[in-house]
């Protein structure tokens, strides 16, 4: 308790206060840009945080990683541009929410959501990090093969409406992740011998180019009509009713976001992604999903804010980072000369009730300032069609040039827009697009790795427990619609 | 301004290092007398992402890099390739010395492969700016307790080894180990990266993992994994009691190294003076402090002539391994 109250001491500081509202603010601002992620802001500030206290620069890098990925939804939901690959999932129906009028409840949503996900976890990470952080090692190529294949098991029911229509779209997802180096066999896969394509298609050009550039050509394709702006009348945040209706997907989404993020080889992304097929699994309303579902936006932000706290369990309690910013951190306080490890909790624990506190602060901010400049925000939507899109195109160009610093991303980005248009003239969704080619390389790295694991033999996977809890989950996932039909089918029979 | 600038992509990217700097509010010196070298901003290219290991390295050199040499310097990430696009991009740029990349032996093993537009002797050593040794590490649950034991099982069956990369430093270093101990040629599991490396090795899905101390401390001082062997000829000063491959016979120096070089055609003068400042920047509180605290060897850092023997030795050798392997003909 004196550990808590020194980190307190510390903490109420004003000039750390103004640390972790200068990091807020900045991760807001970092998120909601496409092409600058938390990642991106983290690595350039890194050697200004060196000058500071390890206090200091904890609090200060810790506020930003937990308000960049709120961040990243607000750009989301109002011009379906998601300003962090982790936000991706919450466009799905975040878009259609404000094209329906109602930004200003799912940008509240969102903030909400973040922000009991975010504290959810880090309560997790205060309580439970070294204990928790034992299970990454539980975690090898067979057991993260088996999570990607749950994963990837329900992509047929995500996105459109035709099993067929998702499935042929999770494909090309795949196809797509194919692309690049090949880990386990150093082979390089369909670069046609340019540089930018050897690691592999960049992630953030293609969801800028699915989501805002096919949406760009969608307005411009309407040419004439009548904009969609004059619906929103007023701006309303979310009711209690919604909250209700949410409770569900942000509980269910805030344990599983953290779990997903204490695994060192997945992230935020990941994260939003299967926990917005678990929520779309147990809503009891599926059919909105997809046309602006309110547990749809909930559900993945829960998730990509608890991801947070949980990528920091293996940060701190194994010096093995959870992600790619908490990578940064990482660097950033062994610079500092602060040893992560188990150690770590018995040696500086005032040190990490400054780094909860601030990460908890951090959440708290956010959520003030995110209900608070909603309805400002929304107002983005009534900007007229004229102005705001050709607006988005330029951000969409340098957001996709700007992290590698490449032109050829900007082509793959324009590239994704087309067939995003096309994806919608023709029925497609771009999440299991999405899908495909976040867990595809997973599923087939995984796969690969683990047979080398096991000398080619197949039946090995069956002697790992948690191999066989996932695939026992997966398949009872596939196998509960037919299960469910049959018994209809039998008591009509019966009746 | 515009006129200065060859074309509007380097405009934009040099406006958007610009921006982000000011964003950071780092202060920047102001541009430097046009007449003498350095006389415009220095880029530092690297194949890391933002972020990577490399791109750090960069950035503590860069905290002290304005003072020592009296001009701004920026970072220009080109990642692809393992390395080609960062020597792709710096060939294309004037050979006045404003370009300097910092690589590691993955570049050399990529210009040997003839994957990048760059031949070797076209590259200039200036100076070393990390030397990292690698180690041999087992999960605490291993049967395997000294490096005798190691060398002895791997005589007997293939051992598995976690390493980065196929083709890359690690998996060089252990091919050339194995050899040098005359084990059974090993069979090698790729991952993503050094953390991936320590967890499979603490849960024994590999035999043996190949790291730099940084990346297990923590696992070390925990006992969740035991350094059997260091593959360079020195013991490393935070592990005392772990042999050096020296100590158990065997002539072999691999560590993970980063250092600056520039591409052939700057003029000798100016080799000297970026030798002179980037050592200088090198020398400075901030990078001395890294060096230190991430386990990195105290004499990382080496003027030309060093870094350029370690280069031609690395050069010579890793030709060698690769056309072993096949990668090479």
């Amino acid at each position: 308790m004196d550990a808590f109250f020194a980190g307190m001491g510390v903490l109420l500081d004003p000039y750390m206060l103004f640390l972790v509202f200068a990091g807020t603010v900045l991760g807001i601002v970092v998120g909601a840009l496409p092409g600058i992620s938390g990642s991106t802001t983290t690595a350039l500030l890194l050697p200004l945080t060196i000058a500071m206290t390890p206090a200091a620069a904890i609090a200060f890098l810790g506020s930003l990683y937990c308000a960049a990925n709120f961040g990243g939804s607000i750009t989301a939901i109002l011009i379906n541009t998601p300003g962090d690959p982790s936000a991706s999932a919450t466009a799905f129906d975040g878009y259609p929410m404000a094209a329906r009028g109602e930004a200003g409840k799912a940008l509240g949503i969102s903030a909400v959501a973040s922000a009991i996900g975010g504290i959810f976890s880090v309560f997790v990470l205060i309580v439970a990090a070294p204990l928790l952080a034992r299970m990454a090692y539980q975690f090898g190529p067979p057991e993260y093969f088996a999570l990607a294949v749950f994963g990837l098991s329900m992509v047929a029911a995500i996105g459109g409406d035709s099993p067929v229509k998702n499935l042929l779209a999770a494909a090309l997802g795949v196809l797509l992740a194919t692309v690049g180096l090949d880990l386990t066999t150093g082979v390089e896969r369909f670069t046609f011998g340019a540089y930018a394509l050897s690691d592999g298609i960049e992630f953030i050009p293609v969801l800028v180019g699915l989501f805002a550039i096919s949406e760009l050509l969608e307005q411009a394709a309407q040419h004439g009509a009548v904009q969609s702006y004059i619906k929103l009348k007023k701006v309303e945040l979310p009711t209690l009713a919604d909250f209700r209706k949410c409770a569900k997907a942000i509980s269910l989404s805030s344990v599983i976001g953290t779990f997903i993020g204490v695994l060192p080889a997945l992230g935020a992304t990941t994260a939003a992604l299967i926990c917005y097929n678990e929520t779309r699994r147990w809503s009891k309303h599926k059919e909105e999903f997809g046309r602006g579902a309110i547990e749809g936006v909930a559900g993945p932000e829960a998730a990509n804010n608890a991801a947070v706290g949980g990528a920091m369990v293996p940060t701190l309690a194994l010096g093995i980072p959870g992600s790619t910013t908490s990578a940064i951190i990482l660097a950033g306080l062994i610079i500092q000369g602060i040893r992560p490890g188990p150690h770590l909790f018995t040696e500086q624990p005032t040190l990490l009730y400054v780094v909860f506190g601030s990460m908890f602060a951090a959440n708290l901010l956010y959520l003030v300032m995110g209900l608070g400049m909603a309805k400002l925000f929304a107002r983005i939507a009534l900007i007229p069609a004229t102005y705001l899109w050709p607006a988005v195109f330029v951000l969409s160009v340098v957001g996709s040039y700007a992290p590698n610093q490449s032109m050829f991303d900007v082509w793959v980005m324009l590239a994704a827009g087309v067939v995003g248009f096309l994806f919608r003239r023709y029925g497609f969704s771009p999440a299991p697009l999405i899908m495909g080619l976040v867990l595809g390389k997973l599923v087939e790295e995984t796969l690969k790795q683990s047979l080398l694991i096991f000398d080619r033999n197949w039946l090995m996977f069956l002697t790992r427990p948690v191999v066989v809890v996932l695939f026992a989950i997966t398949a009872a996932g596939l196998a509960a619609p037919a299960l469910l039909r049959l018994w209809r089918f039998w008591r009509a029979s019966a009746a | 301004m515009p006129t200065k600038t060859p074309t509007h992509i380097r405009l934009t990217r040099r406006a958007f290092a610009a921006g982000s700097a000011a964003a950071a509010g780092l202060a920047w010196s102001p541009l430097g007398a046009q007449e003498k070298f350095p006389s415009k901003t220095i880029e530092v290219v690297t194949h890391a992402g933002v972020g990577g290991g490399t791109d750090i390295t960069g950035r503590m050199m860069m905290v002290h890099a304005p003072e020592a040499f009296g001009t701004e310097f920026a970072i220009v990430n080109k990642v692809g390739g393992s390395g080609a696009a960062a020597l792709a991009y710096a060939a294309s740029r004037p050979r006045d010395g404003h370009t300097i990349l910092l690589i590691t032996q993955t570049h050399l093993l990529t210009v040997m492969q003839g994957k990048a537009p760059v031949k070797y002797d076209e590259i200039v050593g200036l100076a070393r700016a990390t030397d990292d040794p690698q180690f041999l590490m087992v999960g605490k649950s291993s049967p395997l307790k000294t490096a005798q034991e190691m060398i002895a099982a791997g005589k007997t069956k293939a051992l598995k080894f976690g390493v980065t990369q196929l083709g890359g430093v690690d998996h060089l270093a252990v091919l050339g180990f194995a050899k040098k101990a005359g084990m059974q040629a090993p069979t090698i599991v790729p991952f993503r990266g050094g953390g991936d490396i320590v967890i499979n090795t603490v849960s024994a899905n590999v035999d043996v993992g190949i790291l730099n101390y940084a990346e297990a401390e923590s696992q070390l001082k925990a006992g969740d994994v035991r350094a059997l062997v260091t593959l360079t000829p020195k013991r490393l000063a935070p592990l005392p009691d772990v042999p050096s491959a020296k100590d158990i016979g065997l002539d072999i120096n691999y560590s993970t190294v980063r250092g600056f070089v520039t591409l052939k055609g700057v003029a000798d003068d100016r080799l000297k003076a970026l030798e002179d400042g980037l050592l200088k920047a090198m020398k400075g509180q901030m990078y001395a402090t890294y060096i230190e605290r991430s386990g990195q060897s105290a004499d990382s850092v080496v003027g030309r002539g060093p870094w350029q023997a370690q280069l031609d030795g690395f050069y010579n050798e890793g030709q060698a391994a690769l056309k072993e392997i096949g990668l090479l003909k």
